[in-house]
Order: C-alpha cells, then sequence, then structure tokens
C-alpha cells in the first residue's frame, strides 16, 4: 500500500509540475481574442472563396517552368533552376533509380505537392483563419490571417506554418518551416529556409488562380513560380480519402515499386 | 474526329491523375492488352478501384485478372458508382498489363454490355 501511496504523491507532484509548467508557457503568448459579429461580417466583405474547387489540369504555365514540367516557348527553361550543391542532390537522388516516392506507401506529400493533386479541396474562411481541406490523403491546411507573425523557428512539417494577408482581394500566403520528407519537385530536396509565397485570388467567380513561388537561398538561384488554376463545383462535397482502405500499391526499402493483386 | 479529340484529352489528362498516388513503374505503359472475361469483383475503396476479372488463358485455363483504375473519389465526380461492374458481368476491358507477366494490369477502358467505361474525363457537373 505504501508503495502505491508514494505512486499517487509522485503522480501528484509531475501533473502539479506540469500545471504549473503549462501555465508558464500559457502566461508568455496573448490569448487570442474572441471573434466578434464584426469580425465575422467583415467576412462576408472578402472575396468569396468558400466551398470545393479542384484542380484544370493542363492550366496555364508560370515563370520558371510549368506545373507539369513543361517550359513555354520562348520562356525561361522547364522547373526550378538549382544551385550547383541541389543539382548534384537531385542528380544523385534520382541516380538511385527509385520506381516510386513514400505516396505509393500512403504517406502524403508535403508542400508544394499536395497543391497539385487531382483531387478537390475545400476551403473556408473564419476569423482570423482560412482552413483549406485537402481530399487527397485527408489533409487539411491552416493559414492564420490573425495578424501574427511567422514563427522564428517554426518546427519542421510537411505542410510548414503558413500566415496570411488579404492584399485588394488577393490572399497572400507565406509558409515556411518544412520536413526534409518534402520535396520542391520529384528528387529535388529544399533548403532549411525555403519560403512559399501562394497568391490566392479569383479569376472570375468560379475560377480562382493560386501563384506559387518558392525561394530557397541553398537550393535555388532564382525564385520559382508555377501558377495553378482551379475550378469551383458549388454542387460538390468533399469525400473521405483514407490512402490506407485498400492500398494495393507499394514500393520497398530499394525503391522497387509494386502491387498486390491477390483477390482477398 | 470528336471521338479522337476526345480520345487525345483523355490521353493527356489521365498521367497527371494517376501519378498522383503512385508511378506507372509496374506497368509497361507500351503495350494495351484487350480482356474479354467474367467480373468477380469490384473493390469501389481509396486509393484505387480493382475490378477482378476471370479471363481464360491461351491454354483455357481461367485467371484472375486484377485491374487498377482510379479511385472512388475521382470515377465518383466521372459518372461510376459502386454499382458500374458488377460481379457476374460478362466485360471487355484493355489494360497496361503488368511488366512482370502477372496476371494485371492499369485499366485503360472497358465495356458492359452498352455500358462504355472511360478511366477520366470531364466532370459531370462540367458536362
Amino acid at each position: 500500500m505504501l508503495v502505491f501511496a508514494r505512486m499517487r504523491y509522485a503522480a501528484c507532484v509531475v501533473s502539479l509540475a506540469v500545471a504549473g509548467f503549462s501555465a508558464v508557457a500559457h502566461a508568455q503568448k496573448p490569448a487570442p481574442k474572441p471573434p466578434t459579429e464584426a469580425d465575422w461580417t467583415a467576412i462576408a466583405k472578402l472575396p468569396d472563396f468558400t466551398g470545393v474547387w479542384e484542380l484544370t489540369f493542363g492550366a496555364p504555365a508560370g515563370r520558371g517552368g510549368a506545373p507539369a514540367g513543361r517550359g513555354r516557348a520562348g520562356g525561361p527553361p522547364a522547373g526550378p533552376q538549382l544551385t550547383p550543391a541541389y543539382a548534384e542532390k537531385r542528380r544523385a537522388n534520382l541516380a538511385k533509380g527509385a520506381e516510386d516516392s513514400q505516396t505509393a506507401n500512403c504517406l502524403p506529400p508535403g508542400m508544394p505537392g499536395i497543391m497539385g493533386q487531382p483531387y478537390p479541396m475545400e476551403f473556408l474562411l473564419t476569423p482570423g483563419l482560412v482552413t483549406i481541406v485537402v481530399e487527397a490523403y485527408s489533409q487539411v491546411r491552416h493559414i492564420y490571417t490573425d495578424g501574427r507573425p511567422l514563427p522564428d523557428d517554426p518546427d519542421p512539417k510537411f505542410f510548414g506554418t503558413s500566415i496570411g494577408r488579404w492584399e485588394n482581394g488577393t490572399l497572400v500566403a507565406e509558409t515556411a518551416g518544412f520536413s526534409p520528407q518534402t520535396e520542391i519537385d520529384r528528387g529535388t530536396p529544399h533548403g532549411d529556409t525555403m519560403k512559399i509565397v501562394e497568391r490566392f485570388r479569383l479569376a472570375d467567380p468560379d475560377t480562382m488562380t493560386i501563384e506559387t513561388t518558392i525561394t530557397d537561398p541553398d537550393a535555388l538561384t532564382a525564385p520559382y513560380t508555377t501558377t495553378r488554376m482551379l475550378r469551383r463545383h458549388r454542387t460538390w462535397t468533399l469525400a473521405e480519402y483514407i490512402c490506407e482502405e485498400n492500398n494495393r500499391n507499394f514500393v520497398d526499402q530499394n525503391g522497387k515499386a509494386g502491387i498486390n493483386i491477390k483477390k482477398d | 474526329m470528336r471521338r479522337f479529340v476526345i480520345a487525345c484529352a483523355v490521353t493527356l489528362t489521365l498521367a497527371p491523375s494517376l501519378s498522383a498516388h503512385h508511378s506507372f513503374a509496374v506497368f509497361d505503359m507500351t503495350q494495351e492488352k484487350t480482356l474479354t472475361g467474367v467480373v468477380s469483383k469490384f473493390e469501389w475503396t481509396n486509393p484505387h478501384t480493382f475490378i477482378f476479372v476471370d479471363v481464360p488463358n491461351d491454354k483455357g485455363v481461367v485467371e484472375s485478372w486484377a485491374i487498377e483504375g482510379m479511385s472512388p473519389n475521382y470515377l465518383g465526380r466521372r459518372g461510376w458508382t459502386k454499382t458500374s461492374v458488377k460481379p457476374g458481368d460478362k466485360i471487355t476491358v484493355s489494360v497496361r498489363p503488368l511488366k512482370e507477366g502477372k496476371p494485371g494490369g492499369m485499366f485503360i477502358r472497358a465495356q458492359v454490355g452498352d455500358k462504355v467505361l472511360m478511366p477520366t474525363g470531364a466532370p459531370t457537373d462540367e458536362r
């Protein structure tokens, strides 16, 4: 019994210590103020981004390379312009000859790949926040528009950490802090300080363009900009996408792709 | 001509669609094989649909083919339903066969009765 009593005492000490620590940690950050009626009213004056959107493939290319890797006639060469060190990293990665990426094993792509999927995305606007629900791999992005700055040293994440602001009807989102598991494009890793700026705007009532500019002093010699176009589908709702539901595709540790064709 | 244009559009849009989840590495994209058989199972599941078809081989032995298509999310917005293909249906289906010769492939198109099933296309709300 004494042992249990001691354990309970220890548990109490730990709990109190944790609670005290949390209180201190919270005290350093002002709590966000609850949204007011005016905050909700202000949303009605923003461009109507709400609803379900899907990429139109074969959309116009951007500067410095097209989404599908095709350059425009007379324009700069397709794809990101890499520093010698990252061109070498890319060459080495591709030379390994992996037949597929980890998405075959259901690992979601990170930024910017998650924004290029052949599945719709739903935009939700609430005070101080734009939420993008991505149907592919059932993922979600949060873009904080409450005036907070980007953190100085964000933890590395697949989608990074995003803040945004509205400029004349354009949502300008800045994202930093990316997991080393994400790529600029196939085989091209990014540096620790990669930044992505996305400009979301309505080209017409049911067409959205997203201009995406990647800067990365380690990997890129010039900003890499692509533009994608999305169509709004007012009658659609998002569906679940549980990649592990019945994934018969895989890539093994040696990069060999495979498929399970056995009927269960 | 119109049919040709549609076929080209389908071909052009197929690449980004299927490559989103995995590469084409296991399929021989230079080959097209047409199979006729009877559907034994239709898996209407993510991340890909699978149609299982019993097909007699050259020696008359029935083999079970596994034919991978796009996801229900994608196909469902392009006219397919979970009953587009049913066990017992007689089907003629074209595939990109597996490189290693096993009975499997990637769906190109199919005919079930008088119904033609395509792997992609414009969303139904834009037709």
